[in-house]
């Protein structure tokens, strides 16, 4: 079953009578239900633009997207938001956890506004922290746990709602290798056992070796597309091994770990 | 770009922190330029305008509270706007701008902004200059208004003195820039908040603090007033402060716990963020909160008075035109046939006329320096029927034979200046005669006609008593209180300035012009509350500018909290109501908190003056909630706008 369906994605940036920039170009992405699927390419090559477009938080210039059966563009813009808060999860580089709210508030802020009876929001919450291990952090605030942590409660705070995919952008970025590490094997539990579809943009090739499929882009358009065997090592070679085709701008500091 | 236009542009760049700042100041150079127009008007210097030398008195300490007002005032904003830049300070020193550098920056852009403020405030002063003239010469009642004029000496004080007072008031805030490492600096706002802590003991405190200072309020008259006033208002000063740094965090700490109120919506992030705005602004809106209390006390008792000042006087001259005269047929002062025929020349209706003859009565007095009380005796019947005709609330009173009741024209007075219950030796016709009268009882604040001379305590008993004890009295030594109470009487003043012309010079003593003295403390009441009244709006104004700005200096850091918000499905009309109530509370918090001090503030002065001061005060209160919902409106506005710029939806 199909989750989220793009088709010819184009998106271009400038007004008329100036310069165009042509950030994507006619992308076709089709996520089934339970996939882990990473996408990857240089800077500028219009990642971070089609996760937008995902998100709902940016419209394609041409193009279609599906999630779940609903083509977001027709909505309005209440909707769109009630649509953000019921059927996608994210997670980003930064966290985005609020100071002022504890961990545990900060996880269920989308079931509070959406007005869950608490009994459903404690059962919910009890699920997800223990599956993310951040059970024993409940009820500190955000700035007494370490990066990682507060990415694992990020992570609880975009699935405690069971959304329709996860969309993560660059959720490593920010962490230690420790910390990236703990961080990707609680997403690839929550991928496994749970069966959460997953969509993650990312520079690092650690992180995308634990997708089951990546995707590459250049320039805003469609490169290549490797699929994962049963080896995470021979995995991360091949990413790398794409990688150097592929050319580019990395970021170098996101360099190899492992 | 030079340096100088730099620092311009950074003014400009927080136009939006710095708006209601440059309001406020504009608006006390404004009222400052306008009251110093009037003290060097010259006109008013060579004294041409009557009545202008009390008003001129008055202006000038209201510049002086302007002056020491604006010192805070701006002492504070500045000071803040500079806490409030910290990582721009940062950035800047990064790149490697001198501490030199960075005050000369600061330096010009406050000579910029207090040009423009000077600048914009004369202009506007200068606008408002011909309209202020003519109301108050409205007020004064002179025939011709006071020419529109600016002295020389009334712009360049303005001008030069809020210019050494922005300068030196940015001198003293230059210390604090460039002081701090730039770690520090680039770091400032990014300093994770720790959550507040509160005690229950110094909640406890505060209630009791609270709970002490109403009480004594409450309690608070003629007699204890001067030992309460001092520890009343440390009290309530005390207990407000600690209500807002403990009891707030308490109660929002309260409401966090009860999960099904917590666990609602928008209420997650609206207590939650209320939390730490109350705590970090406790000690804005614990100052914003005492100023409303004096401002709204100031002006109510104002209002009080003013007020008050109709009632005393309805008290003390009963009828519009009252006069007495010593003999039952003398017309020494004024014979009320005239009277009556002017009034009826001028087609003025007379309510009621009162003629109430009695006899001059001695009897021993108590708790006064006097040894004996006068009073003039007169019969229950006149009594109660002119006491009926005034509508003022006058007792219907019914004396046994050989009983009487003592009436005296003193509102506050409550003890008795007569023995009661046991009979008293009587002296009637110069001590000709004596007679036992028991006093049953006193009636303070009783009078029912001109309560002047012989007329000024009544010794009220029964009909027949009265009229045999008024026989044994020559005509002569009779005293005749005489009263007309014209209808619609406030705008009789010509026909009651007729009327005492007729009275001659030394027998001014005995009659009164109501509309007369109702007219003065009409007029200078009017002019205290027209002064008083922009001191009012200013403390006003400066009180919402200060949330105003810690509203607007928290805004990047909520702005990044909604956006992200946003991303995750909060729509924006969540994210409207949670500001909204938000910022409702802390606007209106201070507001509420002000006006209950203010309550119990009029009720002591309503024990004082024995009025009902509470419900004038109401007026006062009411009017200051409108414009604080303005203020509230607006604030609300202009921060949604800034927020909704970084929505996607």
């Amino acid at each position: 079953m199909s989750v989220l369906k793009a088709q010819g994605l184009t998106k271009v940036y400038g007004s008329k009578g100036k310069m165009l920039y042509r950030a994507l170009s006619d992308i076709d992405l089709d996520i089934q239900k339970g996939e882990f699927v990473g996408v990857m390419g240089p800077s500028g090559s219009g990642k971070t633009t089609l996760l937008n477009i995902l998100a709902t938080i940016d419209k394609a210039t041409s193009g279609k997207v599906e999630i779940g059966g609903v083509n977001p563009a027709v909505l309005d813009d209440k909707k769109l938001a009630l649509f953000r808060r019921r059927e996608l999860g994210f997670i980003f580089q930064d966290f985005n956890l609020l100071d002022t709210l504890s961990i545990k508030e900060n996880i269920i802020l989308p079931l509070v506004l959406d007005n869950t009876n608490i009994k459903e929001i404690e059962k919910r919450l009890q699920q997800s922290a223990e599956l993310l291990g951040i059970s024993a952090i409940l009820d500190k605030r955000t700035y007494e746990v370490s990066g990682g942590q507060k990415q694992r409660a990020a992570i609880a705070r975009a699935m405690i709602h069971q959304p329709a995919i996860l969309l993560a952008d660059e959720l490593t970025g920010n962490l230690d290798s420790k910390s990236a590490k703990d961080v990707m094997d609680s997403l690839k539990d929550l991928n496994e056992q749970m069966g959460a579809t997953i969509m993650m943009v990312t520079h690092d090739p650690f992180a995308a070796s634990y997708c089951k499929r990546i995707v590459f882009i250049k320039d805003g358009s469609f490169f290549s597309e490797i699929r994962r065997g049963t080896n995470r090592q021979a995995f991360f070679q091949q990413i790398l091994d794409s990688l150097s085709v592929l050319g580019g701008n990395f970021d170098e500091l996101s360099a190899v770990r492992n | 770009m030079n340096f100088r236009q730099f620092a311009i542009k950074n003014v400009r760049g927080n136009w939006h922190q710095y708006v209601a700042y440059f309001l406020s100041s504009v608006f006390s150079v404004m009222i400052f330029f306008i009251y110093a127009a009037f003290i060097f008007h010259p006109d008013v210097v060579h004294g041409h305008i009557h009545a202008a030398k009390g008003v001129r008195t008055g202006m000038l300490f209201c510049e002086y509270i302007i002056a020491i007002f604006s010192f805070f005032f701006i002492l504070y904003s500045m000071s803040a706007f500079l806490k409030s830049r910290k990582k721009e300070f940062g950035l800047l020193s990064l790149f490697g701008m001198t501490r030199g550098q960075m005050r000369r920056m600061v330096l010009y852009e406050n000579i910029a902004t207090s040009l423009l403020a000077i600048g914009t405030g004369i202009a506007f002063g200068t606008l408002f200059l011909k309209l202020f003239f003519m109301a108050l010469s409205t007020i004064l009642e002179m025939e011709h208004p006071i020419r529109f004029f600016i002295a020389g000496k009334a712009l360049l004080l303005t001008a030069a003195g809020f210019f050494v007072l922005f300068l030196f008031i940015t001198l003293i805030t230059l210390f604090q820039v460039g002081r701090s490492q730039i770690i520090d600096l680039l770091k400032a706002s990014k300093k994770p908040k720790s959550p507040p802590l509160a005690s229950k003991w110094l909640v406890l405190l505060s209630v009791c603090c609270l709970g002490a200072g109403y009480y004594l309020a409450y309690t608070m008259n003629m007699s204890n007033a001067i030992v309460y006033m001092l520890p009343v208002v440390a009290l309530v000063v005390a207990g407000t402060f600690f209500l807002f740094t403990q009891a707030s965090v308490i109660i929002f700490r309260w409401l966090q716990r009860r999960k099904s109120v917590y666990y609602k919506q928008t209420n997650l992030m609206t207590i939650s963020q209320l939390v730490f705005k109350m705590k970090d602004n406790a000690r804005i809106l614990f100052t914003v909160s005492v100023m409303s209390a004096v401002i709204l006390t100031a002006s109510g008792t104002f209002y009080v008075f003013f007020l008050g000042s109709k009632e005393q006087l309805m008290d003390s001259v009963p009828q519009t035109i009252s006069f007495y005269e010593k003999g039952l047929n003398t017309h020494d002062v004024l014979d009320p046939e005239k009277v009556r025929t002017i009034l009826k020349e001028d087609r003025v209706g007379i309510s009621y006329e009162v003629q109430l003859v009695g006899a001059s009565a001695q009897l021993p007095a108590i708790g006064r320096s006097l040894e004996t009380s006068t009073a003039l005796i007169i019969s229950e019947e006149s009594y109660n029927e002119y006491g009926h005709k005034m509508h003022r609330d006058r007792p219907l009173l019914s004396v046994d034979p050989g009983h009487a009741v003592y009436v005296i024209p003193y509102t506050g007075v409550s003890g008795s200046l007569v023995e009661t219950g046991k009979p008293l030796p009587v002296k009637i016709n110069d001590g000709a005669t004596e007679l036992p009268l028991t006093v049953d009882r006193q009636v303070s604040g009783g009078s029912i006609a001109y309560p002047r001379g012989a007329a000024t305590e009544l010794l009220v008993v029964d009909a027949a008593q009265y009229t045999q004890l008024l026989q044994g009295v020559p005509d002569d030594k009779k005293t005749v209180v005489y009263g007309f109470e014209l209808k619609n009487w406030t705008s009789q003043g010509d026909t009651a300035a007729k009327i005492e012309a007729l009275v001659p010079e030394d027998m001014k003593g005995q009659f009164d012009n109501r509309v007369a003295r109702y007219e003065e403390t009409k007029q200078s009441m009017a002019l205290t509350l027209f002064i008083g009244l922009f001191i009012s709006v200013l403390f006003f104004i400066a009180s919402g500018s200060m949330i105003y700005f810690k509203l607007f200096t928290e805004l990047e850091e909520d702005r990044d909290q909604f956006r992200a918000l946003n991303r995750i499905g909060m729509t924006a009309a969540e994210i409207r109501r949670t500001v909204t109530t938000q910022i409702a509370i802390i606007f209106f918090v201070p507001c509420l908190v002000g006006i209950v001090h203010t309550m119990f503030a009029m009720k002591s002065l309503g024990n004082l003056l024995v009025v009902s001061a509470m419900q004038y005060s109401l007026v006062v209160v009411g009017i200051y909630i409108v414009m604080q919902s303005l203020y509230f409106f607006a604030a609300r506005r202009s921060y949604l706008n800034k927020i909704a710029k970084s929505f996607t939806s």
